[in-house]
């Protein structure tokens, strides 16, 4: 598998380390009245859908990023990538 | 009390070996230093490089060498550059900081590399077995610089001539990717 890195161009997956869900990005509010609660989904409760599928990949053997990559998991077709960072500071983070 | 005099040494103990015109040699003497960019302090980063070497700050996955030609300088992230350079003591980071008026973060790495150069006909046939990189000639030209992997070992790879490398991995595992090296290059002999 290649993964279109948005700096660095088409790598091969095995300079990536795989870490999941990217709503791992969401970090819950420790201060929230249900923060345990939220805790609890936010490492515990994960969708497992059957196509489109946003997932966190790091560059570990490669420039050390944090990557959002959004494949398919019935074709394993990538449609998006982008630097984690990005998508956290769209996010106000 | 017994005076002790430390004599640098270098992870292979200066390598060097001959394969068919091809030879596989390690640097003894390359000081290597990790600079990171300040957030947004990337123009002024750029200007010291500027001044310092002669240089702009590279984009990623290319090298460039300072006006001297004695340093060279590695992207491979959007925050941190790699310089390279020929240096026998070990105030690398300090000598770095000082000629960037301290506009970056400098750390002393170059006790964590074993640095490599392979170079001749077998370098490219030999390299393409075990790296995760396009190593064509019109894909990866001189000066492009990678951070990738070789068989498991984490690596650099620096393009510096027509059939020349310049290869770089973690001195811990220095005869691990060494062996891996020798290998691949006796496999295409």
């Amino acid at each position: 598998m290649i993964i279109n890195h948005p700096l660095l161009g088409p790598r091969d997956s095995s300079e990536f380390y795989h870490l999941g869900d990217a709503t791992l990005i969401n970090r819950p509010d420790p201060d929230a009245a249900d923060a345990a609660e939220q805790f609890y989904e936010y490492v515990y409760i994960r969708d497992d859908p059957a196509g489109e599928y946003r997932e966190l990949w790091y560059h570990e053997q490669g420039d050390r990023s944090w990557l959002v990559v959004t494949r398919n998991t019935l074709t394993h077709e990538i449609s998006s990538v982008e630097l984690a960072r990005d998508v956290a500071r769209r996010q106000g983070k | 009390m017994p005076e002790y005099i430390l004599t640098a040494e270098p992870p292979l103990g200066g390598y060097e070996r001959h394969f068919e015109g091809t030879s596989l040699r390690e640097h003894r003497e390359l000081a290597i230093v990790a600079v990171s960019i300040p957030l947004g302090k990337d123009t002024a980063v750029s200007a010291a490089l500027g001044e310092a070497y002669g240089a702009t700050l590279p984009d990623h996955g290319v090298s460039v060498v300072s006006e001297d030609g004695a340093t060279r300088i590695l992207r491979f992230t959007a925050d941190q550059i790699f310089l390279l350079f020929t240096h026998a003591k070990p105030d690398a980071a300090q000598v770095v900081s000082e000629r960037l008026n301290g506009t970056g973060y400098t750390v002393d790495q170059t006790d964590n590399w074993v640095s490599l150069s392979l170079s001749g006909s077998l370098a490219r046939p030999a390299l393409e077995r075990i790296c995760a990189v396009n190593l064509r000639k019109d894909a990866f030209a001189i000066g492009r610089a990678e951070r990738t992997v070789m068989e498991h070992l984490g690596a650099i790879i620096i393009r510096t001539g027509d059939d020349g490398f310049l290869l770089m991995s973690g001195s811990s595992s220095a005869e691990s990717f060494l062996h891996a090296l020798e290998t691949s290059v006796k496999y295409v002999s």
